[in-house]
């Protein structure tokens, strides 16, 4: 699949500037970057969720899931908040169990942790099958744990619909666990994109060797 | 002042037809203006906190400047609306509890689009975003907007009553506070205080004084539980 014209400006000031994205059924991407790269941007109109200006990007026709990087509950219980996005009760149970919200089905939602809020928002977007889902920092607000268990749900999701998936993260460790391939963007830039293996340990691009040195201090 | 307050309460149980006559034109006349300006001014609140569309920020302006439109300003206008060489004259709601109630939701749908708007476009977009992302229909997302709302449409509709039942200006204008017809408890106030009956004045005071206790007790009840019981 390929998604054509990914450009986002704000006052002018050019924030993404992309022409193409090819992705692979089946695949895992790792999206890295600094913030303020244009990580959020590149997965909100990946996902169809901002405004177009001028050149309107160009998706092929697919159902997309995208988990914004504020994760947001509705004022219900979790069972219902999983509901809202399907209707199998059977499955809803089964996803927060396998996050560790299983005894915490019939609680109010707006009364979760951070993480666990944001546990329950990746629950709830997986209860339905996209063919690709786009997920922005999905674990920046959980623990270890929860970090592991929310990448192996994303993986068996992955292996069972054969979905592509789009994944911003500020871990490298995270990447490299995760990913088929890593995309680096700097200032709304694609930098560089390749396997994790040779972006993170072997890069020949100057600012990518800065940005992955800095951050494995 | 004493025995005026004891006779005062004396009469609120004595079972006075005058006085019940006067709570039942304010309690329908408030019950039908403020659930009026609920149905009018919520929906709109909600879509000038949703919604995009050209001259949303003007009519979000205009909507501000009525609000603060003086009661006396409004009854004026109804009144020459209505009155015998009014356009409005073939409707014969001069003096009538009908037209009294259209002065009100004039005065009153300004807030409740006033209240609900901030509130509405504060949340939106998270919900927005969140819905979309997940691929839900906008009927479904509209939907869970409302539900996130309910509390705060809940206590905008008790300011809405609160204020419909306090306003004098306007209703005693359009009503003309007329006995066993138009007369409702503010304008009844206003009246026997002019003729010197301090007794039932005050006694309408008390009830009127009851009322608000009771919603302000709602509605600080309903903020506790938004915050608490989610
Ligand atoms: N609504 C907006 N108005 C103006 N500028 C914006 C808006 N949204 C984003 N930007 C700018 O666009 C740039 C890219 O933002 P983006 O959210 O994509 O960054 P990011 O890579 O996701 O950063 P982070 O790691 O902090 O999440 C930032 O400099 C930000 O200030
Ligand atoms: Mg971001």
């Amino acid at each position: 699949m390929v998604l054509r014209n990914l450009k986002k400006s704000y006052n002018g000031r050019c924030v993404l500037e992309l022409d193409e994205l090819s992705l692979e059924k089946g695949k895992i991407y790792a999206v890295i970057g600094a913030n303020g790269s244009g990580k959020s941007t590149l997965a909100k109109l990946a996902a169809g969720v901002l405004g177009h200006d001028g050149g309107r990007t160009e998706k092929p026709d697919l159902s997309i899931g995208y988990m914004p990087q504020k994760s947001f509950a509705f004022r219900m219980s979790l069972r219902k908040n999983m509901l809202i996005n399907g209707d199998d009760a059977q499955r809803a149970q089964e996803l927060l169990g396998a996050l560790k919200l299983g005894h915490l089905s019939e609680a109010k939602a707006k009364r979760l942790s951070g993480g666990e809020t944001a546990r329950m928002a990746l629950a709830r977007l997986l209860m339905r099958d996209y063919e690709l889902l786009v997920l922005d920092e999905p674990s920046s607000a959980m623990d270890i744990e929860s970090t592991l268990l929310a990448e192996r749900l994303i993986r068996d999701y992955r292996d069972r619909t054969g979905c592509a998936v789009l994944i911003v993260t500020h871990s490298i460790n995270q990447a490299e666990r995760i990913a088929d391939e890593v995309l680096f963007l700097s200032e709304g830039r694609l930098i560089e994109r390749g396997s994790p293996e040779k972006l993170i340990k072997h890069s020949e691009n100057e600012i990518t060797r800065r940005f992955i040195e800095f951050y494995s201090k | 002042m004493e025995t005026a307050l004891h006779k005062a309460i004396e009469l609120i149980f004595s079972g006075s037809a005058l006085l019940e006559d006067i709570v039942w034109v304010t309690v329908r006349m408030s019950l039908a203006s403020s659930l009026t300006a609920l149905l009018i001014g919520v929906p709109f609140g909600v879509l000038f906190g949703s919604g995009s569309f050209p001259g949303k920020r003007i009519l979000v302006v205009i909507n501000r400047t009525l609000m603060g439109l003086p009661p006396v300003v409004c009854g004026l206008l109804c009144y020459l609306m209505f009155c015998g060489v009014g356009p409005l004259r073939h409707l014969e709601l001069l003096y009538t509890v009908t037209g009294m109630v259209i002065a009100q939701i004039i005065l009153i749908t300004p807030i409740v689009i006033g209240m609900m708007e901030p509130f509405v476009s504060g949340i939106y977009p998270d919900i927005r975003e969140t819905a979309r992302g997940m691929g839900i229909s906008r009927i479904k997302t509209l939907g869970l907007l409302i539900n996130e709302s309910r509390y705060q449409i809940f206590s905008t509709y008790l300011m809405a009553l609160s204020r419909a039942l306090a306003e004098v200006g306007a209703v005693s204008m359009v009503g003309g506070a007329i006995a066993y017809k138009t007369n409702v408890m503010t304008t009844a106030i206003m009246n026997f205080t002019n003729m010197g009956n301090f007794t039932t004045a005050l006694a309408l005071g008390i009830i009127l004084l009851a009322g608000s206790l009771v919603i302000n007790a709602a509605v600080s009840l309903m903020q506790g539980r938004a915050e608490t019981w989610c």
